[in-house]
């Protein structure tokens, strides 16, 4: 695999993410280090290290707290010290659930008794008590995802097989470094977050025999690797020069919108993978924000299982925002988005047990969501995409899941609004028939996997990823029609994909009547340009 | 080792002493009073079981988890059994916990933040 290219000691791979960095190499061709569920003796034991690391910080807490709240803290710790509290969730371990479902679904049955007849009085001292109940749940979820993933070196350039998106998410790229993948596909959600981030990225490599800490040089620009760079190393670049359109735009038979043609004002959304991008959005810039990716928020079972994570995370997004709208999709798992030891990861699952799929499959998951974004919305406009959506009846069960969990938020007196429920046109049997969502208020088209489940060629599968690429001429007859069908029911519609990120497809985008965008917030001035002097519907603009 | 306390009756049936009592504190066995109940409970070696008179069924008396999920209300009877070593002054010794209303006027606040 290892063509000579410029110097004996190049690797050709293909490009992925543009830029170029070196640094050490990090070697992980370990396929275990991937993410495997931890057996069910391993559950049980990471829980019960985990509770006891609660009553460790509990006490800590209380020796500094005044003596009502040590009264509070002291209540905790009794509970997390009674064995009692461990059985239902040690039932659901040796049934096959990962210690922070087990945990987080036991605490919420035994919450849900004390919820259970407190319409008969607000200020039951034991409703009260359902929040200190989940003050405890949430501190052992905590304590559960405490141990991050084995990371490596900062400014490292990272050599495996595949990457899985929640170590990218974890790393420190702010000191540069860079990826190169044996494997990999540049249509990959991994692929997706280094272009976002400016990481290079080279895949494909097939082979490559290279040592911890051998210098090497990536240009994912150009597709690939150096062992021992003679010329005197560049600074690694941390964010490189403005990424490339991608994928690679086939030939120019697009044709840019003339202002005459869009006349109507468009849209233009950022998408938003982690808290840190909002560092990237000026909010006077935005129309919106078109899509967050919850999925890439919450990297251990232990942290999608906490509504508190979800809520403060959901809260900062609408707060930055300022009262602009903002679109959250539910957790997207399973494809290439495993979660340890509650999804598993691989192609097969492309087509398996993925998105709404997931969450109608584990509605504990599903319910922790629901609520976080309820309150969420309380805060501001804030409305609800499903993933993956097939037919209507997930949309209905989604909807009655939405509902209940309303039902009881209103019973807490916890502060709610039930938002708009939209769903993702990214099943082509979705994509055919809009007309039979009756439930669903507003659709956003994820062209990667339309595209991906259009050529029947997965995103992440090298060998057949031409495939993919090459379905566009399909896609684009779909769009037209999906388009049309979204006007006809005076419903909204919106693009996510990266298609819209790319000047050319947005231009194609707009051409077939598309006026509603969300792209990547390093794209969004590639596509302001694209679409001047045209106006975009942002203030200011 | 018991102290005799006439007025807190009690019965010994085979091994197991048992006693009840009503439930006269503000609230109820809720945090607080539960936490005090099951930390005594846990510092004698016998067996202990608690039950709501009208309910059947027994409750580990050292289990704070199962002693809340009760939820013991104000006006409750309860009864508090106990087996093996020292049971006697254990079943007294929390019998009397609950009658001296969980020593809360001895604390400066509530567990619950209400006024006093």
């Amino acid at each position: 695999m290892a063509a000579p290219m410029a110097a004996p000691c190049d690797h050709r791979g293909k490009a992925a993410s543009p830029g170029r960095a070196q640094g050490p190499a990090y070697v992980a061709l370990d396929p275990a280090v991937n993410a495997t569920g931890p057996t069910k003796g391993d559950a049980r034991s990471a829980l019960e290290a985990a509770v006891a690391q609660a009553v460790e910080d509990l006490r800590a807490l209380s020796a500094r707290a005044d003596a009502e709240s040590a009264g509070l803290l002291d209540f905790q710790i009794e509970m997390l010290l009674d064995d009692e509290i461990l059985t239902p969730a040690i039932e659901r371990i040796a049934q096959g659930d990962g210690a922070p479902l087990a945990w987080a679904g036991a605490m919420n049955a035994y919450i849900d008794a004390f919820d259970g007849d407190s319409a008969a009085s607000d200020d039951d001292p034991f409703t009260v008590k359902a929040a200190d109940l989940s003050d405890l749940k949430h501190r052992v979820l905590d304590a559960l995802a405490g141990r991050p993933p084995a990371d490596f070196p900062a400014g490292a350039v990272y050599v495996g097989h595949d990457l899985p998106p929640s170590l990218f998410l974890t790393h420190d790229w702010s000191k540069g470094g860079a990826i190169a993948l044996l494997r990999g596909s540049a249509v990959s959600h991994v692929a997706m977050l280094a272009r976002t981030r400016g990481v290079p990225m080279v895949i494909g490599l097939g082979s490559l025999a290279v040592k911890d800490g051998q210098t090497m040089l990536v240009d994912g620009a150009e597709g690939f690797v150096r062992l021992d760079p003679t010329e005197p190393s560049t600074v690694p670049i941390p964010f490189p020069v403005k990424p490339l359109p991608f994928p690679a735009p086939a030939q120019s038979r697009h044709v840019a919108p003339s202002s005459s043609s869009v006349g109507e004002k468009v849209r233009l959304c950022v998408n938003i993978n982690t808290l840190s991008d909002l560092e990237m959005i000026d909010p006077a810039l935005i129309d919106g924000v078109g899509l967050v990716r919850t999925e890439f928020m919450f990297l251990s079972p232990a942290e999608a299982l906490n509504e508190e994570r979800h809520f403060d995370g959901y809260r900062r997004i609408v707060e930055h925002v300022k009262g602009r709208p903002v679109t959250l999709r539910m957790l997207d798992l399973g494809g290439d988005k495993p979660l340890p030891g509650l999804v598993d990861a691989g192609s097969g699952s492309f087509l398996g047990q993925r998105g709404i799929r997931l969450l109608l499959a584990h509605p504990e998951i599903a319910r922790i969501q629901a609520r976080a974004l309820m309150r969420a919305a309380a805060l501001g406009p804030v409305s609800v995409l499903l993933p993956m959506v097939t037919v209507p009846e997930e949309v209905a069960a989604m909807a009655r899941l939405f509902d209940e969990e309303a039902d009881r938020l209103a019973l807490l007196g916890t502060p709610f609004a039930r938002p708009a429920l939209g769903i993702m046109i990214e099943v082509p049997a979705a994509a055919l028939t809009l007309d039979l969502f009756v439930e669903a208020a507003f659709f956003s088209v994820g062209t990667n996997d339309l595209m991906q489940y259009l050529s029947a060629a997965a995103r992440d599968e090298p060998a057949v990823v031409h495939l993919n690429a090459r379905s566009e001429t399909a896609l684009f007859r779909l769009m037209d029609q999906v388009c049309a069908a979204a006007s006809a029911l005076g419903k909204p519609i919106s693009v996510c994909g990266d298609l819209a990120g790319d000047p050319e497809g947005a231009a194609r985008l707009l051409a077939t009547g598309f006026r509603d965008l969300s792209v990547a917030p390093s794209r969004l001035a590639a596509i302001r340009a694209m679409m001047s002097p045209t106006q975009t519907g942002a203030a200011g603009l | 080792m018991s102290k005799p306390n006439p007025l807190l009756p009690h019965e010994k049936s085979g091994n197991r002493w048992q006693t009840e009592v009503e439930v006269t504190h503000g609230i109820g066995l809720h945090a607080r009073p539960s936490v005090l109940f099951t930390r005594l409970a846990k510092s004698f070696p016998c067996s202990i079981e608690v039950a709501v008179v009208g309910s059947s069924e027994w409750l580990n008396g050292k289990s704070i988890v199962k002693v809340l999920g009760a939820r013991i209300r104000r006006g409750t009877r309860l009864r508090i059994r106990a087996e093996g070593s020292r049971a006697e002054e254990a079943i007294l010794a929390l019998g009397e916990l609950v009658r001296r209303n969980f020593d809360e006027d001895r604390k400066h606040g509530r567990a619950d933040g209400r006024p006093l």
